[in-house]
């Protein structure tokens, strides 16, 4: 496969080595203040109101986990028992809070341990309900209004209407913008690779966003003045949970598969769906898009939804084959993938289910999966 | 015109195999060797082994088409191309046993169950590569707690009238087991066939997960362990199909097979 040698690539690779990177200590050293979270059920612009700004976390180019396993079960996912070591590393000091959602059980086991081993000074949940329904919807944006209300007392920060529409504006600017190289990837040569696009969106999501921009609109003129991606023997698509590190993209892209879409939980579909206002305030604004941009396997009864999202971005991404990647022990997504994959076998969608740590390990494993799928696909 | 020759060299974690087919697809040669540290030096001596085989076929530059395959197949560097050990395995058993429908290849670091199509392809596949329980190794290590080499080991699990149960499937664990069941002096053989079974447990796992159809067969070097493969059979309550060829080299028949095909424009 052909691909290109790009500059702001290098900037996002450069950016994701540590999960406070160069930019998040600019900002910080600014005044502004920065803010983890790790699930996508947190609406961002929520917490890029006045001086606040998110920061995904994540534990990129961990080496083991050897301090979180004495307070993590090992039955535990990887992603949260490297994110309790990264803590323990004073990897995330610069943080001045953290946003959790409960997500799952391994979520909230994480968030129990913080708070007792390391307790950081600003520590919120959203109890984000599992239906959605107009009850619920009411009961999000009452959650958000709670959580409002603790960041502007907690960091004395404008969190009025007004501070929260210029939040959502600038997070409409930045999704439309990542959105739009996206859309690239639709053509039938795409002139980047999945690996590009995601240290690109990993980046972005882990850096305050007006200080990534002008990172994000170079990698965008330099993909339109470059040559397309050429002699991909498949396009696929990877659906699945927590997938931070874009060598795991690369690894499947080594066998010549080029990965045009994306479907997990800190992916851009539908993830980076620009906030829609309806009148109805912004914090209402904000509850109905956390539901409009996740779509995830902790929600009640929206199998359906889900496995419907996956079927259209097949065919509108002309998508040859499915890799749905699951961390060992998610049982969010460990249960989700079984009817999942036997739903789109039977559509006809080939498959390929690839159980994997948070760290990429077993690349000469994984290559030999990725391959096999390709060939069975006849590529 | 020139006859003309086709390879598949399978570069194992093990073993090095190279195959040499002739234009009908017979086989001429056949080699397994032990691996080297460095695998381009392993598929390199095999291939010239598998050469020196056939008169009139100088070295392996000459062959008009070679594949390479196995955990070491990106480091053959004089091959045309290289495939996946999953779909040389399922091409390899489907060319001397085209009723096969489900394989099992044990090799020395991991374990897969294949399911293969009408025309020997990969429909479906489940690997065992996070730890080396089941695998080659595993019974390496066993063997060695037994102070024997594998074929005395195999030979003496058939011995067995009843089996005791090994109950760790990890590797370092299951050593410990047997070494304490040993000590306990329960008779050695039942112990050998309590691993076997353990294995072939593993590998009904393996084989559920990609929807087992008949007939089966056991690929790899430990397809020649037959204390494994009357567990196996007892396992599954029918009988593993026995191949007409090695099935050591199946990975490296089922690359020379697709060389032939790609040389001749016939697809695979």
């Amino acid at each position: 496969m052909k691909t290109a040698d790009r500059k702001a690539l290098k900037v996002f690779q450069e950016l994701l080595e540590n999960p406070v990177n160069r930019l998040v200590e600019q900002a910080a050293g600014d005044g502004r203040i920065p803010l983890g979270y790790s699930c996508s059920f947190v609406p961002e612009p929520l917490l890029m109101a006045d001086r606040l700004f998110p920061v995904r976390l994540h534990a990129t180019g961990i080496a083991g986990t050897e301090i979180a396993d004495n307070y993590l079960s090992s039955l535990v996912c990887s992603y949260t028992r490297s994110i309790l070591e990264f803590a323990f590393d004073d990897r995330y000091d610069l943080l001045q809070g953290w946003v959790f959602v409960p997500s799952c059980a391994h979520m909230q086991r994480l968030q129990d341990n913080l708070e007792y081993l390391k307790k950081p000074g600003f520590v919120h949940t959203i109890d984000v309900p599992r239906k959605v329904s107009e009850a619920t919807l009411d009961w999000m944006e009452e959650e958000l209004h709670m959580l409002s209300d603790r960041l502007a007392s907690h960091f004395q920060v404008d969190m009025g209407p007004d501070s929260l529409d210029k939040a959502i504006a600038s997070w409409n600017e930045y999704a439309e913008t990542v959105k739009a190289v996206g859309e690239l990837r639709k053509r039938p040569d795409p002139p980047l690779t999945g690996t590009e696009f995601h240290a690109m969106l990993m980046a972005s999501l882990a850096s305050p966003k007006d200080l990534i921009m002008p990172e994000i609109r170079a990698f965008r003129d330099e993909v339109e003045q470059q040559g397309d991606i050429t002699g991909h023997r498949a396009r696929l698509m990877v659906v699945g949970g927590h997938l931070h590190d874009p060598d795991f993209i690369r690894v499947i892209e080594s066998q010549g598969g080029l990965v045009v879409a994306d479907r997990f939980c800190t992916g851009s579909i539908p993830g980076l769906m620009p906030v829609e206002t309806n009148g109805r305030g912004p914090v209402r604004a904000l509850a109905e898009h956390a539901f409009r941009k996740t779509l995830c396997p902790r929600m009640m009864e929206d199998f359906d939804r889900r496995l419907q999202s996956v079927i259209d971005i097949v065919r509108e991404y002309n998508v040859d084959g499915v890799v749905i990647e699951v961390i060992k022990f998610c049982d969010l997504w460990g249960v989700d993938s079984m009817p999942l994959v036997t739903a789109l076998r039977d559509k006809g969608i080939p498959v390929l289910k690839l159980e994997r740590e948070y760290r990429l390990g077993g690349e000469g494993q994984l290559r030999t999966r990725v391959q096999a799928f390709l060939e069975s696909m006849g590529r | 015109m020139a006859q003309r020759y086709f390879g598949g060299c399978d570069v194992g974690s093990t073993t090095g195999k190279a195959i040499i087919l002739d234009e009908k697809g017979a086989i001429l040669a056949s080699v397994i060797i032990p691996s080297e540290i460095d695998p381009e030096l392993t598929s390199r001596l095999a291939l010239e082994q598998a050469c020196a085989q056939v008169p009139g076929l100088g070295d392996y530059k000459d062959l008009s088409y070679l594949i390479g395959t196995g955990y070491g197949r990106n480091e053959v560097p004089f091959a045309d191309e290289n495939i996946s050990e999953i779909s040389c395995h399922a091409m390899g058993t489907f060319s001397c046993s085209p009723d096969i429908k489900t394989i099992v290849d044990i090799g020395g670091q991991d374990v897969k169950a294949i399911a293969i199509d009408d025309r020997g392809a990969v429909l479906e596949f489940a690997m065992n590569d996070k730890c080396a329980a089941g695998t080659g190794r595993f019974f390496e290590a066993m063997s060695r707690v037994f102070r024997m080499d594998l074929e005395a080991f195999s030979a003496l699990s058939l011995k067995a009238g009843r089996v005791i149960p090994v109950t760790s499937q990890c590797s370092v664990f299951a050593e410990s087991e047997v070494i304490s069941l040993l000590a306990k002096r329960n008779p050695p053989e039942e112990i050998a066939a309590g691993i076997q079974t353990a294995v072939s447990k593993r590998c009904f796992t393996l084989l559920k997960r990609i929807g087992m159809r008949p007939r089966v067969t056991v690929t790899g070097g430990c397809a020649k362990n037959r204390g494994l493969i009357r567990a196996l059979s007892k396992m599954l309550a029918m009988e593993v199909a026995e191949l007409p060829v090695d099935p050591q080299i199946i990975g490296a028949l089922g690359a020379a097979v697709y060389a032939r095909q790609r040389s001749n424009g016939t697809g695979g």
